[in-house]
């Protein structure tokens, strides 16, 4: 494999400071934590097809962001077509990229519907791609992360377990 | 939000959880797992845990440990205590390193859990009592079995008993299980209606190969990384024994295992970047992720249905004329007296190479160039005259196609003619569909037409009116045989029958007095008395009178061989199976036992002695008995030939406990100078499996035209579309376990066709939109997905699907030579469907699984 996991992480977080946590996050994992409400971007700076990197629920985790180009499970905004997930695949944590609708990891070439909750329908993974919980601020235009549904790649809870 | 509930967080196993080790449940491949099991509310901490890893920092990408959502469950224990389960690939196995596919990811969420998935397992055996399923008692359902068949067979003979049961290792059974599947039917019963779980009839689906003395288990997974072409033909690797295809055929496209072949080559012998042949009519994704990874050593050719073994002749035909065989070879390790037969026949040495060439093209719509590229990666010699390594592996798209016997006898034929056995990154042999583990005493019909055969096609004999009993186990043939509506409507008739003689004047209630009536109901009518052994109640079984239930995989323990290396390994019991449900063993055992204690009451001891022998108390017992089937193995490596693929005399399950993920390959010997239990890890290095240990050559037919089942569509423009069937990535078989799973029947959830975009634009169809599939054998509704896998006027289906089988349509030809279907050939029509899209398709993907780009 090409690109290592130390690469991939710095690449994805360039350009990007990590934006403060929120206090008081929405969603609560099954340990009892509160994930942390995360502004990840605005609707007005998300042009369909163009992904956009951010961390969450910590910065050891990739996600993206991006809006479709149809209505989406899970989405939001006015048309319902800005989601977000984790971005790495769940099979052996590549990270996937985003392309037409999809994500594809270049290990094994799982792939995932980004309108269809992340559903792996090619490929390996078994699990389907972690979704970011979003929430959608209509007058601000603001998009915020506020939980994960699903396990991200490699750990054994979202949230620090330390 | 989520279609269903996903999870954040996992138990993590304590430092003292119960540790198991198994092979996945699932496919060829038998990619190895581990197992632990601990108390619900006890809990290993991140530092602290039986993973033996620091848990507070997530893994790195590709560390070849995981523990997904998939990958745990809670069960209940007989003893009512619940546990968790986790069941995560093995980094330690030589076979998947970790690695895992999104069937085997699944093994935990698939066990049997009461609070789960997968509560519907059958429980207690079940007999139909009016228009229902009752339990009834194991020893009431023995007796009524016993009894049943006893009678039968001293009335009618044995043949009035006819079965369809696995062969197979993997999903829940093994060697145990085949034995005294055996045992039963065939040293007891001796029927000659028998079938094997996909098929009508009792055959290898490899005559074509075994009878030329060459197993078709006879490469190393190794080989898939050595060889300098990998050849997959009509085996669809990628999405049906991924990883075979990911850890050993990806890297060696890669360029990632140049070194491995360094060390195993002969000095001098260039070692560089794999290519890959994939000979398939589909562009699926074992084409497409090739071609992502390295598109000029890539040939994909895609001959037209049922032709393949004209193309192998003339790929054959192309390296004679070129003089790329190895004359000593042929001399000293095949039989140069039948040879001449392939010359005439299959090499067809009186006419030209044109004109062989350009008969061939026109049968197989396969280009010249291509035929030549094929040849040239299969049989050219390398730089310094150094052979070139070909490794070729076949499954279904050969195995059920038109004249199974010809096209598996032509691809073994052109790797031999090549000498592409016996040495590193080289072998012949299938890819498989479950793993095997096959051990049961002679079968009825040696072989094919050529050696005793054919057999009898069960299928034909039911709907023919024949037979009483039909007792069907571990397959779910409503949906998997081939012309199945035709299939099913008999049989259902067949046993409505039964059941309303059995219930005129009331419905019994006593097993005697039922006995009574269904004896008498065999006198008077043509009905039909089915029982069905499986895990979940199926399709089949809805029409059965009698479900026995049985044990799944971890709920006993089993052993199988895997394909790619003929692993022996054993996967073991670390749960209990559901309420009263039975290994499949000892369900047979008892219907065995009962069997002999009514022949020796009747004062019949030859009968009662057909039954002896099958009083086994635990897995290993039945396990060691079969054993005894493999003759003597204590012969030194050089005789390896002689031993059945599959001989493990001498091991047990306590030597297979300390081996875990390692293994021994079969056949295992007794190795006569160290008197060690010894393993093979290639076959055929010194002679092949015939008597003088010569290869056995076979003039093939000449193209004869298709056979009158396809013929009456071929100019007709009802039926405009050829029709193939085949797998999914997604799901096992009839997804007996898929169809519970969200994961599974939210991105599958209905049977599909695949349609090329040409001809969705001339039907007026697209992805998302519903069809009816016909032809005069029946009709299929299926879900459209419109890729490019297909060329225009082709259309694939999958094969079946918990809400329907494709099998409507498939033909009853077989081979006529070895009873084997061509499931995999048909005509069809395209009926739009135009009312609402099914409300699956708002939730399911609908994008193309062979666009990897
Ligand atoms: S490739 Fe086959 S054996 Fe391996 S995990 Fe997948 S289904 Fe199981
Ligand atoms: S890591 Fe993504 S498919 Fe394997």
């Amino acid at each position: 494999m090409s690109i290592s996991r130390r690469k991939f992480l710095q690449s994805s977080t360039a350009g990007m400071a990590l934006a403060l946590f929120g206090l008081s996050g929405k969603a609560e994992s099954a340990s009892g934590k509160k994930y942390p409400s995360l502004r990840i971007g605005n609707i007005r700076e998300l042009k369909a097809g163009e992904p956009v990197q951010f961390n969450y629920p910590d910065s050891t985790s990739p996600c993206t962001l991006v809006m479709l180009n149809e209505t989406a499970i899970g989405g939001v905004g006015t048309l319902r077509n800005v989601v977000a997930f984790s971005s790495l695949c769940p099979h052996m944590g590549c990270p996937v990229n985003y392309k037409s609708g999809r994500f594809v990891c270049g290990c094994h070439y799982s792939m995932f519907d980004a309108a269809k909750n992340g559903q792996t329908y090619q490929g390996l993974a078994s699990q389907w791609l972690a979704q970011v919980t979003l929430r959608f601020d209509k007058a601000s235009g603001n998009i915020y992360a506020e939980g994960v549904e699903g396990l991200l790649y490699g750990r054994i809870s979202n949230l620090n377990i330390s | 939000m989520s279609l269903f509930t996903r999870k954040d967080r996992l138990p993590i196993p304590p430092k003292d959880a119960e540790r198991f080790t198994t092979v996945c449940q699932y496919c060829s491949a038998g990619c190895g797992y581990n197992v632990f099991v601990w108390p619900v509310g006890k809990s290993g901490t991140a530092k602290n845990n039986a993973f033996g890893l620091d848990l507070s920092t997530p893994s790195p990408m590709l560390s070849g440990h995981s523990y997904t959502e998939t990958m745990h469950n809670v069960i209940t224990r007989k003893n009512g205590i619940k546990y968790n389960l986790a069941i995560i690939p093995a980094r330690e196995s030589r076979i998947n390193k970790g690695d895992y596919s999104i069937r085997g990811g699944t093994n935990a969420i698939a066990a049997w859990s009461d609070t789960g998935y997968t509560k519907k397992r059958l429980k207690h055996p079940l007999l139909k009592k009016g228009d229902s399923f009752a339990a009834i008692s194991w020893a009431d359902a023995t007796e009524i079995i016993a009894s049943l068949i006893k009678s039968s067979i001293d009335k009618y003979g044995a043949d009035s008993i006819a079965m369809k049961f696995f062969d197979h290792g993997s999903s829940g059974v093994g060697f145990e299980d085949n034995w005294a599947v055996g045992k039963l039917f065939l040293s007891g019963i001796r029927t000659n209606y028998l079938s094997i779980h996909n098929r009508p009839a009792y055959n290898s689906e490899v005559w074509g190969s075994r009878e030329r003395g060459m197993h078709e288990l006879n490469y190393d997974v190794d080989d898939a990384r050595l060889a300098d072409t990998v050849v997959l033909w009509g085996a669809n690797a990628y999405e049906a024994a991924t990883i075979l295809y990911t850890e050993h055929i990806m890297p060696n496209l890669q360029g990632a295992s140049v070194d491995e072949k360094k060390k195993e080559f002969d000095a001098g012998e260039p070692a560089a970047e794999g290519r890959l042949i994939v000979i398939d009519p589909r562009k699926n994704a074992s084409v497409t992720v090739a071609e992502a990874i390295a598109k000029e050593r890539v040939l994909h050719i895609r001959p037209n249905l049922g032709t393949d073994w004209i193309l192998a002749n003339a790929i054959a035909r192309i390296a004679w004329e070129n003089g790329w065989y190895d004359k000593l070879f042929l001399e000293k390790r095949t039989d140069l007296k039948t040879f001449e037969d392939y010359k005439t026949k299959s090499l067809q040495l009186s006419r030209t190479l044109n004109e062989v060439l350009a008969e061939a093209e026109k049968i197989t719509g396969v280009g010249r160039s291509e035929m030549q590229q094929a040849a040239e990666w299969i049989a050219k010699p390398k730089a310094g005259g150094f052979r070139q390594r070909t490794l070729t592996i076949y499954e279904k798209g050969i195995i059920w196609n038109m004249k199974n016997y010809d096209q598996v006898a032509a691809i073994a034929q052109l790797n031999v003619l090549t000498s592409n056995v016996g040495r590193p990154g080289t072998g012949c042999g299938r890819e498989g569909g479950h793993q095997e583990g096959y051990v049961r005493p002679p079968a009825p019909t040696p072989g094919s037409i050529y050696a005793g055969g054919p057999p009898k096609n069960v299928d034909k004999y039911l709907t023919g009116g024949g037979a009483r009993i039909y007792w069907v186990g571990g397959t779910d043939p409503y949906l998997s045989t081939p012309n199945s509506q035709f299939f099913k409507k008999v049989l259902k008739k067949r046993c409505a029958t039964l059941l309303d003689h059995i219930d005129e004047g009331g419905v019994p209630s006593d097993p005697k007095e039922l006995i009574r009536r269904v004896l008498d109901g065999f006198e008077k009518t043509d009905g039909l008395f089915m029982i069905v052994q499986d895990i979940y109640m199926t399709h089949t079984g809805n029409d059965a009178m009698l479900i026995l239930p049985a044990a799944a995989w971890g709920e006993a323990a089993d052993t199988s061989v895997n394909c790619h290396s003929r692993l022996l390994r054993i996967y073991d019991k670390f749960m209990d199976a559901p309420g009263e449900a039975l290994p499949d063993w000892k369900i047979l055992s008892m219907v065995g036992i009962r069997l002999r204690e009514l022949y020796t009451a009747a004062g019949n001891q030859e009968m009662a002695d057909r039954f002896k022998e099958m009083d086994w108390k635990s897995d290993e017992e039945v396990f060691l008995a079969g054993s005894h089937e493999f003759g003597n193995n204590k012969i030194p490596e050089t005789e390896e030939a002689k031993l059945s693929a599959e001989c493990y005399k001498g091991v047990t399950h306590q030597i297979l406990r300390k081996l875990g993920n390692t293994g021994i390959q079969t056949p295992v010997r007794v190795d006569p100078a160290t008197g060690e239990l010894t393993g093979t890890k290639r076959r055929y290095k010194y002679s092949f499996s015939t008597s003088d240990g010569l290869f056995k050559w076979y003039g093939t037919d000449a193209w004869s035209g298709y056979p009158a089942e396809i013929a009456k569509y071929i100019d007709n423009p009802t039926y405009p579309f050829w029709f193939t069937t085949g797998r999914s990535q997604l799901v096992w078989q009839t997804m007996y376990h898929d169809r519970h799973l969200p994961e599974k029947s939210f991105a599958l959830p209905l049977p599909y066709i695949e349609v090329n975009p040409e001809d969705a634009t001339r039907l007026g169809i697209k992805s998302g939109d519903m069809v009816e599939v016909f032809n005069e054998e029946g009709t299929s509704v299926a879900l459209v997905y419109v890729n490019d896998a297909c060329k225009p006027g082709l259309v694939f289906g999958i094969m079946y699907h918990a809400k329907g089988s494709m099998n409507h349509l498939t033909s009853s030809y077989t081979d006529p030579k070895t009873t084997m279907p061509w499931y995999k050939g048909t005509k069809v029509g395209i009926r739009p469907y135009r009312g609402t899209p099914d409300e699956a398709i708002k939730t399911t993907s609908l994008l193309a699984n062979n666009d990897v780009s």
